[in-house]
Order: C-alpha cells, then structure tokens, then sequence
C-alpha cells in the first residue's frame, strides 16, 4: 500500500468502521441497521430536498471548521468556534437595527463583515492569552465560548429583544432586503458559495503565500521559527482572527440567511462539530469541502432517522462521537509499516528465509 | 432588599457553594489525580454528563439512590477509561481525543437517556445541618448532599496517598517525568490508564450527585461546562487535591450567584451572572499563568505539549 | 533457545560478577549496530567501552541491560549463560545501568526518587524509618545530597550524582555507565571516577564505562574495548596501550583527531592560512553582549548580567559545563527567549533577532539539537532550507512561493555538502543527526555572515562529520566573521578558539586567550570553583 494513499484510506475506513459500530448499536435498539444505513444516505444524499438540507448544514460547518483548521495550522488547538459563531450573529443583528444600511448586496456585505469581526476579535482574543499570558488556547477559547453564549442569551432576552417576539425571544429580525436568499431559487442559500470560497482562498494562502507558509512553520515548529525571526506572536494571533472571523462569518449567514434574527437556536452545536470536521480534514481547508458535506448530510438525516425509526436525534451526535474516537485511533496507524508487517506475518506462517548463523545456542526473538 | 432578602441571598450563595460545589469538588479531584500522571482529560464534560444520565437511571431502575451512584461512578470510569486507552496509542493528540470523548459521552448520554427525562428517581438522602436556624433560606441552604462527606474524605485520602503510598507515588512519577518511570520499568501506559479510569469513576460521583440530588432530575441541560471548568480548578489549585476543595468552594459559589438573585427576585441579568464561573476562570488563569515559565507545582509530562 | 528455566535459581550472589560475552550480535533490520562481539570484563575491575557515535557501545550495554534482546550470541555472568530479556531480569542479576540523559523526576524529591528506585517500594511507606535508611546509606558514599531538594532545583552535576547513587543503592553487581562525566567539571569527573574505581577494586562490583575521553582511560579504568562499526576490534589492558594506540584502533586507518592530551592536527583538516589577529580590523566588534539577563524554565535567573564581545574575523569559545545557562543564552541571543535586560549588538547596531535584522546584519546560528531547535521536521529539505528567505525574491515574488527555485537550490546544497538524503522532498526528519546538521549549516552558512552563533554544533556526530564542521567553521572565521562558539567540550574549544571565556551559573567568570588557556584553570573556573560554596552540597574529600 503506497504511503500516499494511507492518509486518505485511514479516514475513510475509519466512517465506515463507525457506521458499523452505529449499526450495532441501533441494533441494539431494536432497529435493523440496514435501515438506518439507507435511511441515512436518504435523508443525506437521496433526494433533492435532502441535498439542500445537507448543504445547508454544510455551509457553516465549512465556515466553523476553518476556525479550528487555520489555528491548528499555526500549532494551536481552538474549540471556542461556538462562541465566534453566536457573537457574529449578534454582531449581524444589532449592525442591522442600528446602522442604517441599503438594501441589497451591499448591506449583506456588511452585516457579514460585522459578524466575521466580531468572530475575529473574539478568537483572537485566544490567541493573545496564550501569547503573552501563557494560558493554554483550548480552554481559554471554550470559556470565552460560554461567556460569548452567556453575553449573548443576556442580550438577545434582554436589551436586544424584539418586543414582538413573545414566546421566542429574538433580536428584531433583518429587513428583507439585508437578507441572504438562494442560489437560483433553491433553498440552498449563498453562505455555501462563501464557505466553499473560503476554503479554498484560505487552502491556496497557506500552501502557496508566504505569509501562509510562515504560519506554517510556527504551526510546524515554533523555536525554530523564532529563530528564522518570524514574528511568531503575531502570526499566531492573525492566524486566530482569521479563524474566528470564518465562524463569525457563519454566525452572521446564519442569522440573515437562515433565522432571519438572533435567537437562541443560533446555538446549534455548528462550532463543535466544526472541530470535528477539521480534524477529519487533518486541518486541511480544501479537504474540509467533502467533509462537511458528508457531516451535513449526517445532520441532515438525522430528523429523517428520528422521523421514521423513533430513534433520537442525539443518535447523529453519538455517530459524530463515534467518528471522531475511530477517526484518532486510526491516526495511531498512520505509521504502521505495512510492507514490514505483511512480511512479518508472511514469515509467521512459513519456513525461516536464511539458515541459521553458527553459534551455540542462538538467542533471540522470533521473528 | 430588606435583611431578610440579604440572609436570603447569602445562604442562597453559600448553599449554592455547598450544592454546586460537590460535583465541581468530585470532577477536579478525579481531574487532578488524572493531571498528576501526565494525562489531560478534556473529555470530562463527557463524562459528567453520561455518567449523570446513568446514575439517574441505575436509581430509577434500580429503586435506590446508592445504585444509581454506583452506576454512576462505573460510567464514569468506562468513558474515561476509553480515553485512556486511546492516549496512549502513538501519535494520538490528548486534547482531541478529550474533545471527541467529550462529543460521545454527551451524545450517548442524550441518545440512551431520552426515556429517563420525565420520570423522578430516588434521591440521595440530604444531612440537615442548618436546624439551628429559623431562617427557612438557611435551612435549606444547610442541607447538604451525603456525597459531599465522602468528597471531602476523597480529598484528603489523595493528599495523604501522594505521598505515602506506592500507587501515589507511581503515579507521581509517571507525571513528572515519564523517562525516570520507564528506567525503572514501570509500564507508564499502565499507570495512566488506571489513574485516568478512577479519575473518572471519581468525577461520576459528581454526576451522580448532579441528577440525585441537585438540580435532582436528568435532562439535557444538566451541565454546561463544569467538566471544562474542573480543568481550570485543577490549575488553579497547583494540583493539590487539599486546594481543589476550596477551589470547588469558590467556584459553586460564583456559580450560585445567578439562581440565588433569582430567588429573591432579582431577575435582571441571569444569564450574565451565570458567566461568572467561567469569567472568574478565565481571570484565574491570567493572574496565575505566565508565558513560557512553568507553573509551580504542575506535572512535569503535562507541559511538554 | 536458552534452557535456564529448567535449572533451579541459585541463591542471589553478591560482589563484583564477571561479564562475558560471546559473539553478540544485534541487527536493526538490515543494519547490522552490533557483530559478533566477543569480550570479558573481569570481576572488579573497571572496563572502558571506547568508540565513535554509532560504534555499537550504546547497543552492547543495552543488551547487558536488558533493554535490547540480541539476535544471535549469548550473555554470560559469572560464566553461567543468561538470557537477560528485559531490565527486570537484569536487575534480578545485579545489572545497573546510569544513562547520559537524566532519568529523574524533576518534581519530587531526593528521598522520593531514591525510594522508588529500590527494588520493593512499600504499599506504605513509613518515611522516618526510610529517611534513616537513605541517609545512612548516603554516608557510605563521599557525596550528600539534600534529602529534601528536588531535582529540578539541581545543578547538572548534582544530578549526575543523584542517578548514580540511585544505581549505588541498590548494590550493584555490575554498574553500567553511560558517558558518566559528559556534564561534570574536571574535578567532580576525577571524584566521581575514583569513587567508583574504589568501589571495583573492593570487590563490590565491576564496572563498565563507556567514554571517548582516553584521559579518563587511561586514569580510571584497567582494561579497554574498541568497537569500531560494530565489531570489537581492539581489547587490552590499560597498562600495556597509550591514547595513539587507542585512537588508532578507534579510527581503523585515519588518523585521530580526537587525542586531547597531543593536539595532533588532523590531515584532513583544510588548514587556515589567516592567523587570528590579522582578520580583525574595526574596533566595532561583531557581536556585543552587555549586562544580559534571562530567566530561565523555572522562574530563577539563568543568565546574569553577562557581558562577552566577539571581534570580526575570530572565534570565541564559551566553556562551561551543561547547565550554567549556556542554552538560556544562545535562546536569549536569537530570539528563543525573551531577554530581561541588556544589550545586544551586531556591528554596532541594536539587535533584537527580528527577521530584518537578521538580513541587514546578516546573523547567522547553529543551535544545538538542530532538528529540535532550527527545523520543522515534517517539512521537505528543500522548505527547511528556505526558511531564512522565503519571502524573498527569487524564492517569492509578489508574495507567491516558487517552489520549484528552492527544490533547485536544494538539490545543488545538497550536492556540495554531500547531504546524503533521498531527495530534496524528503521530510527532514528522516535524515540522520549528522545530515540534518549540515542542511542546517548549507542554510545558515550561505551568502556573508557578521555573526555566527553556534552551540555544540558537532554533538553526537561522527569524526568525519566533526572535522568537515570545524573546517566549514574556520573558514567562515576567515571569511571576517565574529563566531561565537558554545561547547561543552573543552577539547573542541581548546582546538578551535581564539579566545576562551568560562560561563558560570549564567556569568563570564573568566577570559583566557586560546594560546594561554590551561585545562585545570579552565576546569576550576567551570566547576565554580572561583566563588565560594556551592549550594545544597557538600562535598568530603575524595577517597
């Protein structure tokens, strides 16, 4: 098996072996899992509807993976995409009540510019922790997440709320002209179109720029990137803003493409599955395209399993938590040498290759 | 507020301290003994979670509160467990795998406790310690949960095993420096994996206590973030379980601040003041961390991230 | 197959056992890192293990040790054939082993790490009656050590000593030392050989060491091996041979350049025709350290108000043993670490090991552990050795990488340093520490250098790959460059540099000329021996 094609075989066999072990599961619940494996590509890929409930899930997870992705690549671990996610959509809202803006692309420009900004400050807040206060990113930028999520249910029950909204507290929804439509009349709404463009802009910087290879290289090894003279702080902070500013981004398309306001269901849990897919990805921008589709279709699929089997929607969340732990154990084989086990095994079952040096009693492991 | 509303207040945030700051005192001691042998365990929010819904339904089904916590504590340490095994597979990230052990203990929790919402189940008996009071607040403030005995008693077995016992100081020793423990042969997969497992069977009992007795039911709300927060503690108290106690303290106590306003009829910036353990985290962390200086105290395998 | 199961254990023995072994062989695939070794070490003696890096010492002891099974060939202790199949086993025998890289726990205490290294740890440990028991044991050797300090608040010589006394405690049979004395001063090297020399020649233990100091050879051991690739090619005893002889038994055919006591100047290598003063011309010295301080891992001060100054066209050696703050330092000079106060200058102009001041002032260095310290290890040779101008043109223009003009450069670096790699797009990692080192050096060394700082730039190489680097090292000297050397071998430094100073607990304490250096001088200076008492030791007499 040529080591090129080991990095993609593993996180595919991976899924399949956490498909299986979904399967079992189920089982266990008294439901065939023939049925579930079908039901779950139908809901994901069988029809028309089902690809646009895929790809709308798919366009944030883009959007939130990149804000793990880019700071992994600058050596950080960041988990707090949620919390950019909900503060872009705040920032998306609250621009749209006070600032007054003309209709049309334009305005969604800005409503997603100040969504992407907030995100970006937010995580790169992150980053600055770590930098120069030493704290440790991943659970800095999951506090900062729950205090995002806390500042924002505050706002969006409290000073921020529509008076309309009674049942549902919500910010005041976007003027009609503000907000994100479909491509070509579709369901599927243009935030798809900004992930995708993210991902592979984002994909071409670090592989071809400089700046994307310097970020590479504090990702890679950061003494030695001190000592080359890279401005190692301020890469890694850039790296975090660029980061937050994607999940911000899909805060803001979410709030005008999907919500049309902020409310609490902004909350979705896009930013932890988010981490998911990069880490499928292996924090690759482009990879992270056929990811997200593939995690948006398990999303998509999973109020089609609740519908027709009875089984609970947190069923896709357990698949998802299945993935991630085959997904990182099947990293623990990414170095196995398979021509060297395959001649071990061979060697196993038959006869010695060479006749035994003279000595006088051979020690020695079997081989 | 009248003086009433204010001892209202205080024993709201003092019984919160007490009520709160049991499944904190339980997660950050099974955190700690895991960070003491070289592992993080991110996933401990996982953890919290699943082994809350299990202690929940051992009791319901079961028709005993203590089933239940023991249910809850073999959860615990099955999930972590997991965690263990897989860290120390080759080239396996410590975080990731807690993130992702994260995502599976609440999904399985949700998945298999969606029938134990509605029903109620036995509860852990309270010991009432504030009967010298006529204050009703007070009263009920003073109930505390019997786990938190066995906490504290917890707390300080540790202390004392660090450093008089064998396992205490294997344990020790495979955080600190994973070489001296190889030269002597000691399998360091091995330790890890058994102190990340009781670690775990330690932060179940905090589940435990999380759905039999306060908040007192199982639903999907029942934590958010008490699993990450015990990392925080765990820095916070130089990883030393005798700290962590007071930590666990401090920490209920702030988290308490938003539902004890609450009951005195103080509605105005709930979600705000429910910020504050993680506002107060995040503040401990800068005035106690500093940039590329080890943090006294703190296992010397941790670091080498 | 070894049938020793079958036979009834004999009651343990004690006291110095005898080692032989018998046409050892071990392979690594199709590497061969040890051949038929044959050898005996006599009961209570001291025996020398001597050879180059990849000779096949480290693997003969690891095999002794338990750590690494033989493929073919036998182990005999006291003429009684083992089968010593992992350290349990070899302890069981009375095998210790002390290793060059400290194997302490840094957070716990003396009396802890001692305890632990016992054979039985209790389930309860009852530590006023152990703490009588170790520092009873401790007056037994001529070294005390705090009880209560823990290692990481050790110097690198005390924790030398720690590991061997966790070896001594158990009383050995036979004690195994690695380069026991790599990080001890000339004077903690002599009193921690003596004591193990008496030990052996009480009948205690016997004992292996493996150097490559013939000083220490010829003082401390009885009888020496030479394994050269592999293979033993050389026993004897101490009295019968002198340092040529084993220098050459050691090389095969080239001469050595490694015998300190002679300075016998190697044939190959280019010698330099400036002599040192006549490079130096400006009075603006290349590099000027003034009043720098640092901290260091644990919050103390690791470089103290230190001052050097490094003329153009000279080399300027700082000795010192490992530990006094010589990587603080060269972290501090090159932007690794954040600097306290002080100044640093390069030609007169401030410098803070930005990029740009790199270019304009054209810094160069050579850290230790290259691939830790100046590689990305999952980058190709070809993008490891763009990292000083990668942003530039014609490595970048308009800010897009051209790859295919590093991959060139690469390729013609890696024909002129004779890099032996698989290609240029090979990971860097999968090079062996001496190629690594010199893709490191083909970058650093490119295009004019002011200043070069390096940092035991040949550690762990073999000789070929020492001589070429201090070749490559005196021509840039030649070239007008200020090279600021750091090594913890005073035998390179005695060789190379123009002048010597001796770093101290984070301080220059001293500044010789190379012609008027004297090793002892150099030595005591090294051990701290110019202030005073050290801290938390006491040292007795030695034997």
């Amino acid at each position: 098996m040529r080591n090129s094609l080991t990095p993609v075989a593993l996180p595919v066999l991976a899924i399949a072996a956490a498909l299986l072990v979904f399967g079992v599961m189920v089982a266990f619940a008294g439901v065939n899992p023939l049925e579930v494996w079908t039901l779950l590509f139908q809901g994901a890929f069988g029809s028309w509807f089902a690809w646009q409930n895929t790809l709308q899930r798919a366009a944030p997870l883009m959007l939130t993976a990149l804000c793990v992705a880019i700071p992994a690549r600058a050596g950080l671990v960041i988990i707090g995409g949620e919390g950019a996610l909900v503060l872009g959509g705040l920032a998306c809202a609250v621009v749209a009540r006070s600032v007054p803006l003309p209709d049309g692309m334009v305005g969604s420009v800005v409503v997603c510019v100040a969504g992407a900004l907030a995100g970006a400050l937010w995580i790169a807040l992150a980053g600055w922790l770590r930098q120069f206060r030493g704290i440790n990113e991943t659970i800095s930028s999951l506090l900062l997440a729950y205090i995002a999520i806390g500042f924002f249910k505050h706002l969006v029950e409290g000073p921020m709320r529509d008076p309309a909204s009674l049942n549902k507290p919500a910010t005041n929804s976007l003027s009609e002209g503000l907000r994100i439509g479909g491509i070509a009349g579709s369901e599927v709404h243009w935030g798809l179109v900004l992930g995708v463009v993210a991902c592979v802009v984002l994909g071409i910087w670090l592989r071809w720029s400089a700046s994307g290879f310097a970020i590479r290289v504090v990702g890679g090894n950061l003494r030695t990137a001190q000592l080359v003279g890279l401005p190692a702080s301020q890469l890694v902070i850039v790296a975090c803003a660029l980061g937050g500013a994607c999940a911000g981004l899909a805060g803001a398309v979410e709030v005008a493409a999907v919500h049309t306001n902020a409310n609490a269901s902004l909350i979705a849990f896009y930013g932890y599955a988010g981490i998911l897919v990069s880490f499928i990805a292996r924090h690759n921008p482009i990879a992270i395209i056929p990811v997200a589709i593939l995690f948006g279709g398990f999303g998509a699929a999973g109020s089609l399993l609740q519908r027709r089997l009875g089984l609970p929607d947190a069923s896709v969340l357990v698949l998802q938590g299945i993935a991630f732990v085959f997904i990182l154990a099947s990293e623990a084989l990414r170095d196995v040498d398979w021509k060297a086990l395959r001649a071990k095994l061979a060697q196993l079952a038959g006869p010695a290759p060479q006749a035994p040096a003279p000595s006088p009693v051979p020690e020695g492991n079997t081989p | 507020m009248t003086p009433d509303q204010w001892i209202a207040l205080f024993a709201g945030i003092v019984g919160g301290a007490l009520r709160v700051g049991t499944p904190f005192l339980f997660v950050s001691l099974g955190e700690c003994l895991t960070e003491k042998s070289g592992r993080i365990n991110l996933g401990l929010e996982g953890v919290l979670v699943l082994s809350a819904m299990a202690a929940f339904a051992g009791a319901y089904l079961g028709e005993s509160a203590w089933i239940g916590v023991l249910c809850g504590a073999l959860a615990g340490g099955l999930l972590a467990a997991l965690h263990g095994v897989l860290c120390s597979l080759p080239r396996v990230n410590d975080v990731a795998t807690g993130i992702a052990l994260m995502l599976l203990g609440t999904g399985l929790a949700f998945y298999l406790g969606k029938p134990f919402i509605q029903p109620q189940a036995p509860q852990i008996p309270a010991l009432e310690l504030g009967g010298w009071s006529s204050s009703p607040a007070v009263q009920s403030a003073l109930q505390i949960n019997m786990l938190l005995p066995l906490g504290l008693a917890l707390a300080v077995l540790l202390w004392w095993g660090f450093t008089r016992t064998r396992w205490g100081l294997l344990v020790r020793m495979a955080g600190d420096s994973a070489n001296a423990a190889r030269a002597l042969g000691y399998s360091i997969n091995g330790i890890r994996i058994l102190a990340t497992t009781v670690g775990g069977m330690i932060a179940g009992l905090g589940g435990a206590s999380l759905t039999l007795f306060y908040p007192g039911s199982w639903n999907e709300g029942i934590s958010s973030g008490q699993g990450l927060i015990a990392v925080a503690l765990v820095i916070f108290a130089r990883w030393s379980p005798l700290r962590c106690i007071g930590a666990a303290a401090l920490f209920g106590g702030a988290g308490a601040i938003g539902p004890a306003l609450q009951s005195v009829g103080v509605g105005w910036g709930y979600h705000l003041f429910n910020t504050v353990p993680y506002v107060l985290t995040l503040l401990i962390l800068v005035l106690t961390c500093k940039p590329g200086s080890v943090a006294q105290g703190s296992p010397g395998e941790l670091s080498s991230r | 197959m070894s049938f020793s199961h079958l036979i009834p254990p004999v009651k343990p023995a004690t006291g110095a056992l005898t080692l032989e072994t018998y046409e050892l062989t071990k392979r690594f695939g199709s590497f061969t890192a040890m051949d038929s070794v044959t050898m005996k070490v006599e009961p209570g003696t001291v025996h020398a293990l001597l050879g180059e890096n990849g000779a096949g010492k480290s693997t003969l002891v690891k095999c002794v040790a338990g750590f690494q099974r033989a493929e073919e060939g036998s182990i005999m202790i006291d003429g009684r054939e083992q089968d010593i199949a992992n350290p349990v086993i070899a302890r069981a025998l009375g095998i210790g082993m002390v290793y060059q890289h400290f194997t302490l726990a840094p957070g716990m205490t003396v009396a802890e790490n001692l305890l632990l290294a016992a054979d039985k740890v209790p389930f309860l440990v009852d530590w006023k009656a152990k703490r009588a028991e170790l520092q009873a044991f401790l007056a037994t050797t001529p070294f005390s050590l705090n009880l209560d300090a823990c290692p990481a608040d050790l110097a690198a010589g005390e924790k030398q000593k720690l590991e061997l006394l966790k070896q001594l405690y158990l009383k050995p049979r036979l004690l195994i030392l690695d380069e026991p004395t790599s990080v001890l001063t000339p004077q903690e090297a002599d009193e921690v050989l003596g004591h193990i020399r008496d030990f052996a020649r009480r009948g205690e233990c016997t004992v292996i060491i493996i150097t490559h100091k013939f000083r220490e050879v010829m003082a401390y051991a009885d009888a020496v091996t030479v394994l050269r690739k592999g293979k033993a090619v050389h026993h004897c005893r101490v009295a019968d041979t002198t340092p040529a002889l084993l220098a050459l038994a050691m090389m095969g055919e080239s001469a050595s350049t490694a015998d300190s006591e002679q300075k016998v100047p190697a044939a190959q290598v280019v010698p330099v025709q400036a002599a040192p003063d006549s490079i130096a011309n400006s009075s603006t010295p290349a590099l000027q350290v003034d009043d720098l301080h640092a901290l260091g891992d644990r919050g103390t001060l690791a470089v103290q108000a230190l001052s050097l100054r490094v003329m153009g066209g000279e080399i300027l050696g700082v000795a010192g043993v490992s530990g006094n703050g010589q990587r603080e330092l060269v972290e501090a000079l090159v932007g690794q670490r954040t600097r306290l106060s002080g100044t640093v200058r390069v030609m007169g102009q401030p410098y803070q090991a930005t990029r740009q001041e790199n270019r304009a002032l054209k810094v160069r260095s050579l850290p230790e552990e290259p691939l830790r310290n100046a590689c990305v290890g999952d980058l190709s040779v070809a993008e490891n050795m763009a990292l000083r101008d990668f942003d530039q043109a014609p490595l970048a223009v308009g800010g897009v990488l051209r790859f295919p003009t590093w991959r060139a450069r690469a390729r013609a670096w890696i024909a002129e340093y004779g890099i032996k790699t698989q290609g240029e797009t090979a990971p860097i990692r999968s090079l062996s520490g001496g190629n690594v080192q010199r893709a490191v050096l083909a970058r650093e060394l490119a295009g004019d250098i002011n200043v070069l700082i390096a940092a035991n730039p040949v550690f762990g190489l073999d000789f070929a790959a020492v001589a070429e680097i201090h070749s490559r090292l005196r021509k840039v000297r030649g070239r007008g460059a200020g090279v600021l050397l750091i090594s913890e071998d005073l035998d390179e430094l005695l060789e190379l540099a123009d002048r010597i100073v001796v770093m101290s607990e984070g301080r220059i304490v001293f500044e010789t000329t190379a012609a008027a250096a004297d090793r002892h001088v150099l030595g005591a200076h090294m051990g701290g021996g110019a202030h005073g008492e050290e801290h938390s030791i006491v040292e007795k007499a030695a034997a």
